[in-house]
């Protein structure tokens, strides 16, 4: 009779283990960690049934103590999801508005290199009969026609040579 | 009455080790890993009919570290890998976890059953064992968790 009471005991520490060690592993999955708090409580309220038991019949605890601290620890980070929840939304909301700003920001600096991409300066001086004009362009394809020429030997100061 | 005897004597046996808890302890989470996987294989990510959602997602709008977790199991489960990194960049880790625990459970269980004199030691050594892996694999969302709270 006496063992059967000492099993009774241990059975509801194995269940309790087992109930703590699946509720540790879904509390730290965010997806399914809110909903890990319910195995938590089970696992935590069989322990301490089991626990009672064991005193009473001053059968071993090693396995109740286990499901009992695996269950505790299970359960605060499941807990601590509902707050998880809360600051992540809103840090959302504060991301979205420095998103927003900072889309504006790159639209505006990819105008300004677009445009000065295309810009062409043309310098012109005069001192009466002598002229003199200087032609700058950014422009990326002349930039690209100019390095291929370059690379193919036929610019203007290897031909003037 | 020579066969009865050592069926008995296995049957005994067998109800011995049923009253282990470490050997109960193993049989369940061998049993739950399995469902996790054939929950993964039944599931196709084609179809993208999985009954468990996002609790995170649904709150906040937002997805979370963890979200796309089931449709990457089942893509590694069906040797899609590149596609299961697509899903979620921690799936493969979590989904190792998971196949290492199965092993583990056999294994040592292996092992519990006939080597009784190192039965401590190797509970030790298991526990040390899964808690490092379940670590590794489950890091960033511990950080994810922890950086939020």
């Amino acid at each position: 009779m006496e063992e059967t009471k000492n099993n009774s005991g241990q059975n509801l520490g194995i269940a309790a283990l087992i109930t703590a060690i699946i509720t540790f592993v879904l509390a730290v999955i965010p997806c399914v960690g809110l909903i890990a708090i319910i195995p938590g409580i089970i696992a935590i309220v069989l322990a301490s049934i089991g626990l009672s038991q064991a005193q009473r019949n001053d059968s071993p605890r090693g396995v109740l103590l286990a499901g009992l601290i695996i269950g505790v620890v299970a359960s605060l980070i499941s807990f601590s999801q509902y707050f998880v929840a809360g600051k992540f939304a809103d840090e959302i909301k504060n991301e979205k508005w420095s998103n927003k700003v900072e889309e504006i920001v790159n639209d505006v600096q990819e105008n300004v290199v677009r445009d000065l991409e295309d810009a062409n300066v043309s310098i012109k001086v005069e001192d009466g009969d002598e002229k003199v004009e200087i032609n700058v362009s950014t422009g990326k394809s002349d930039k690209e026609k100019t390095l291929e020429d370059l690379e193919k030997g036929n610019d203007s100061v290897s031909a003037g040579k | 009455m020579t066969v009865s005897l050592p069926v008995n004597k296995r049957l005994a046996n067998v109800k011995a080790r049923l009253n282990e808890p470490y050997l109960i302890i193993n049989i369940f989470l061998a049993g739950v890993i399995m469902l996790v996987m054939i929950y993964s294989g039944i599931f196709s990510p084609d179809r993208n009919s999985y009954p468990v959602e996002c609790i995170h997602e649904k709150l906040t709008g937002e997805p979370c570290v963890s979200c796309g977790l089931s449709h990457s199991f089942s893509l590694i489960l069906r040797g899609r890998i590149d596609e299961a990194y697509q899903w979620n960049e921690y799936g493969m880790r979590i989904f190792l976890f998971f196949a290492s625990q199965l092993i583990f459970r056999i294994v040592f269980s292996g092992i519990y059953i006939n080597h009784p004199e190192i039965r401590k030691q190797l509970i030790i050594y298991d526990i040390i064992g899964s808690v490092t892996i379940f670590l590794i694999a489950f890091m960033p969302f511990l950080i994810w968790i922890f950086k939020f709270s």
